[in-house]
C-alpha cells in the first residue's frame, strides 16, 4: 500500500498520468494506494486536466464536494476518473478558498459531470464558473438560498423554514407529464416530455423527491463505522447488499485490512444472487410495462425461490444484514450449499424456457426493437454504466475492469450488444442471469476454508480504532444496474465525508437521447429500460419540508413539490 | 405459437400462491424475526443499546428509580446484532414476524431493573444485578464498597488511609 505523498511506480500508465498531471498541470500527489492516486491540481487547470483524462480513455465516475473548512479553510471538489481499461482510479482534487468558493465547470468537456457539479453547488455551495445552465438539482425549490445541507455547520437534523419558490429552470413549452406518480415509475420522479405530434422532441427531468439524508446521517454522531453498513444497506431496496459491501470495501481500504478469503467468496456469491433476483424482477416489470402480464407473473414466480434462498443464507429476503467491516456474519455450510445448487439448477432451467418465450413474443420484439436507442458515442460521453452501457456496445463491467472480492476466481462472459435499443437491454440482462448462476456455481465449488471474519474485527470490537482519520478510499462494485461508487474520507470514529453514487444517477441523463425522436407510446418502456432506482439516486437530502399545501398547485411549482415528504 | 408455449409453462407450474394466512407462512431456518430479552439473564449493562443501528433498544432511567431496557419493534431492523454482542446471552432472535398491532404500546417490550444507589450521596450507580454480580467476581476488600459511587468511594478510601496514618481528615 502506498504512503502519503508517494505514488507506486509499478504501473507505467499510472505513472505517465501522474507525471503529466504533476509536471504539465502543476499538480501534486496527496495520497495513493494500489489502484488509486489522488492528485491536487490548481483550480484554473481543472478543465484542461479533465479534458486530457476524458480524452485518454477515462470515464467520470462522479465528483464529490467536501466542506473542508474545519481542516484547511477551503472547499474541495474531487473528480473521480476511472481508467477502466487499466483498472485504476485517478482522483483529481481542486480546492476553493472559503471566501472565494468557485470551481470551473467541466461540463463542456466532460458531459457526465453535469449532475454531480449541480449537486456540489446545491449541497456544499460551491459556485460553478463557465457553466451555461445552472439550476437546482437536488434541493427543492422552496429551500432557502444560503443553506447548504452538507456544510459542516448544518446539523444533521436541521429543518429550515420553507421559502417562496423561485429561480427554477423551466423549459419554455409545456409538455406531457409522466410522474411523480405513474405506474411505470415505482418511485416518485417527474419527467416532462415535449412532443411534436406523437414524437418526443425533448425531455425535462426533475427528481430527488425521495431524498433521505443518508450521507449526512453517516457523518453525524448518530452513526459509527460499525453501524454504517446497516445504513448503507437501506440506500436501495433491491441492491442493498451492493451498497453495504461497497461502503465496507471503502472502509476496509481505509483501515488497510483485507477480509478472509472465505468471507470474500460469500460476499461475491450473495452479490450475484442479488443480481439474479434484480434482473428477474426487471424482466418481469418490462413485460408488465408492455402489457404482457403473464410474462410478468411467471418471471416473478421463477424469482421467488431466489428470494427464499437469500433468506436462508443471510437471514432476510432483502436488507440482509450480513456484512460487517472485516468479514461476514454467517457462513455457508454443506447443507446450504446443496440447497443453493438445487435452487439455481431449477431457476436456470425455468428461466431459460421463459426467456426464450419472452423474447420470441412478436409484440414484445416489435415494441422493444429499435426503440429508445442510445448510441455508443452518447453512452461514452455520459459515462453510462451497467447493462445500459453494455447494450450500447460499451464494454464496461467493474467485475472485469477492477476485479474485486472473488471475481478473479470465476470465469464469465460479459454480454455485449451494439444495437443500443430496448431489446438489447433486455437481452443483456437475460444473459447476465445465466452468467451469474454460473459464477455462483463456480465459486461454491472453489469455496476456500478458514474463518469468515478478520482476526482484528468482530461484532463486539469497535472498528473505529482501525480506521484512522484523514484517509481516502474509493470503492466500486458492479451492481445489477451498473457501477456503484462509494467515496470515503475518514474522520474521527465516523466518515468525514461519505459520497454514494448509485448507478441510476449516471444513467438517467442518458434518457434524454434515448427518448428524443421516439413515439410517445414507447416512452414508458424506455424509461423502465434503464431499470431506474430512484431511492438510490436520491439519497442525500436532509428535508422534511411540507410544501405546496397552501398554494394553488400548478404543474411546475406545485406538482413537483407535493410528493415531497 | 407463443401462447401454446406459455400454456405449457403455466400447466407445469400449476398454482403456486399459498393460502396464507390460512396456512403457515414460508419461513426458512435462517430467518431473523423479532428479538426476545430474557429478564432473568439481562443485567441491564446496555451493550446492546450501543450496537443497535436504528436505536430500537434503549436504556432509560425512570423517575421511580428503576432502569428500563426498552425494545421498540417499530424501529427494529431485525439484524440481530444485539444478540451477537450480549455478554449474558440474554437476547434471542426468534422467527416471529407477524407483529402488526393497533396500538404502538404493543410493540414495546420493557425489562425493568432495580438500581443500587450510593449510600452516601444517593446517586444511581447502576443496575442491582450487574453491581451484585460484578462485586462477586471482584471479591475481597473491594466488595464492601459496592454501594458507593466512584466519587464517594474515593473520599471514603482517602479518609480510611488518612485515619490509618494518623492525619485528621
Amino acid at each position: 500500500m502506498g504512503e502519503q505523498g508517494r505514488y507506486l511506480p509499478e504501473c507505467p500508465e499510472m505513472s505517465e498520468v501522474v507525471r503529466k498531471l504533476t509536471e504539465e498541470y502543476g499538480g501534486h500527489v496527496i495520497f495513493s494506494r494500489e489502484s488509486e492516486v489522488y492528485i491536487e491540481v490548481p483550480r484554473h487547470e481543472l478543465k484542461d486536466v479533465a479534458k486530457y483524462l476524458y480524452s485518454s480513455g477515462a470515464f467520470l465516475k462522479t465528483c464529490a464536494a467536501v466542506d473542508e473548512r474545519p481542516l484547511n479553510r477551503s472547499f474541495a471538489l474531487y473528480h473521480i476518473f476511472g481508467m477502466d481499461s487499466k483498472g485504476y482510479d485517478v482522483i483529481v482534487k481542486v480546492s476553493a478558498p472559503e471566501d472565494d468558493a468557485w470551481v470551473p465547470s467541466t461540463v463542456d468537456v466532460v458531459p457526465a459531470a453535469d449532475w454531480c457539479e449541480l449537486e456540489a453547488r446545491d449541497m456544499v455551495g460551491i459556485e460553478l464558473k463557465g457553466r451555461r445552465l445552472v439550476r437546482r438539482l437536488v434541493l427543492p425549490e422552496d429551500w432557502p438560498e444560503d443553506i447548504h445541507p452538507l456544510r459542516k455547520e448544518v446539523p444533521h437534523d436541521f429543518r429550515p423554514p420553507s421559502v417562496k419558490a423561485e429561480s427554477e429552470f423551466r423549459p419554455p413549452e409545456r409538455g406531457i407529464p409522466i410522474g411523480p406518480y405513474h405506474p411505470v415509475l415505482h418511485e416518485p420522479e417527474y419527467f416532462e416530455l415535449l412532443v411534436e405530434g406523437e414524437t418526443v422532441v425533448d425531455v425535462y427531468y426533475r427528481g430527488f423527491h425521495v431524498h433521505r439524508g443518508i450521507e449526512k446521517l453517516g457523518e453525524s454522531p448518530r452513526f459509527t463505522y460499525q453501524k454504517i453498513p446497516f445504513l448503507a444497506e437501506r440506500i436501495c431496496g433491491i441492491c442493498g447488499f451492493v451498497h453495504s459491501t461497497c461502503a465496507i470495501m471503502a472502509m476496509e481500504k481505509a483501515a488497510g485490512i483485507r477480509p478472509p478469503e472465505r468471507a470474500e467468496f460469500i460476499r461475491t456469491i450473495v452479490l450475484e444472487l442479488e443480481r439474479i433476483h434484480s434482473h428477474l424482477l426487471w424482466v418481469g416489470v418490462a413485460a408488465h410495462v408492455l402489457g404482457y402480464d403473464a410474462g410478468f407473473m411467471h418471471t416473478w414466480r421463477v424469482r421467488e425461490p431466489v428470494m427464499i434462498l437469500s433468506e436462508l443464507i443471510t437471514g432476510s429476503r432483502k436488507t440482509y444484514g450480513l456484512n460487517l467491516v472485516g468479514g461476514v456474519r454467517r457462513d455457508i455450510d454443506k447443507d446450504k450449499m446443496e440447497k443453493i445448487m438445487k435452487t439455481l439448477d431449477r431457476v436456470e432451467k425455468e428461466f431459460k424456457e421463459l426467456a426464450n418465450l419472452l423474447v420470441s413474443v412478436p409484440q414484445i420484439r416489435r415494441r422493444a426493437q429499435g426503440t429508445g436507442v442510445l448510441t455508443r458515442s452518447e453512452a461514452r460521453a455520459l459515462s453510462v454504466v451497467g447493462p445500459v452501457a453494455r447494450a450500447s456496445g460499451l464494454y464496461r463491467d467493474v467485475r472485469k475492469d477492477y476485479p474485486y472480492l472473488a471475481y478473479k476466481e470465476a470465469s464469465f462472459k460479459v454480454p455485449l450488444y451494439t444495437e443500443g435499443d430496448n431489446l438489447a437491454r433486455v437481452l443483456v440482462r437475460v444473459e447476465e442471469v445465466f452468467e451469474s448462476i454460473s459464477i455462483i456455481k463456480q465459486l461454491l465449488d472453489k469455496l476456500p476454508g478458514g474463518p469468515i471474519m478478520h482476526e482484528k474485527c468482530s461484532a463486539i470490537i469497535p472498528v473505529d480504532e482501525l480506521i484512522p482519520p484523514g484517509k481516502y478510499a474509493v470503492a466500486a462494485i458492479e451492481a445489477p444496474r451498473g457501477e456503484d461508487v462509494h467515496f470515503l474520507m475518514t474522520g474521527e470514529g465516523r466518515p468525514y465525508r461519505w459520497r454514494v453514487r448509485a448507478p441510476t444517477y449516471q444513467n438517467i441523463p442518458a434518457l434524454r437521447p434515448m427518448l428524443r425522436g421516439d413515439p410517445l407510446a414507447d416512452a414508458p418502456l424506455t424509461i423502465a429500460s434503464i431499470d431506474p432506482c430512484f431511492s438510490c439516486t436520491d439519497r442525500a437530502l436532509v428535508i422534511d419540508v411540507r410544501t405546496g399545501r397552501a398554494r394553488t398547485i400548478k404543474l411546475w411549482d406545485g406538482g413537483v413539490g407535493t410528493c415531497r415528504l | 405459437m407463443s401462447i401454446m408455449k406459455l400454456l405449457s409453462i403455466a400447466a407445469k407450474a400449476k398454482v403456486v400462491t399459498r393460502r396464507y394466512p390460512f396456512e403457515p407462512p414460508v419461513v426458512t431456518e435462517g430467518f431473523r424475526g423479532k428479538i426476545e430479552v430474557d429478564p432473568k439473564l439481562c443485567w441491564g449493562c446496555g451493550v446492546c443499546t450501543r450496537i443497535c443501528p436504528p436505536n430500537a433498544l434503549t436504556l432509560k432511567k425512570r423517575e421511580d428509580g428503576t432502569l428500563v431496557l426498552s425494545y421498540f419493534m417499530g424501529r427494529c431492523i431485525f439484524c440481530g446484532m444485539c444478540a451477537e454482542v450480549c455478554p449474558r446471552g440474554a437476547i434471542t432472535v426468534t422467527k416471529e414476524f407477524e407483529l402488526a398491532s393497533l396500538t404502538a404500546e404493543d410493540l414495546v417490550r420493557d425489562v425493568k431493573h432495580d438500581v443500587v444507589r450510593c449510600r452516601i450521596c444517593g446517586r444511581v450507580i447502576g443496575p442491582t444485578v450487574e453491581i451484585r454480580e460484578a462485586t462477586k467476581s471482584v471479591g475481597g476488600a473491594e466488595a464492601k464498597y459496592y454501594d458507593l459511587c466512584p466519587e464517594c468511594r474515593k473520599l471514603v478510601v482517602a479518609r480510611g488511609i488518612m485515619t490509618k496514618v494518623g492525619v485528621r481528615p
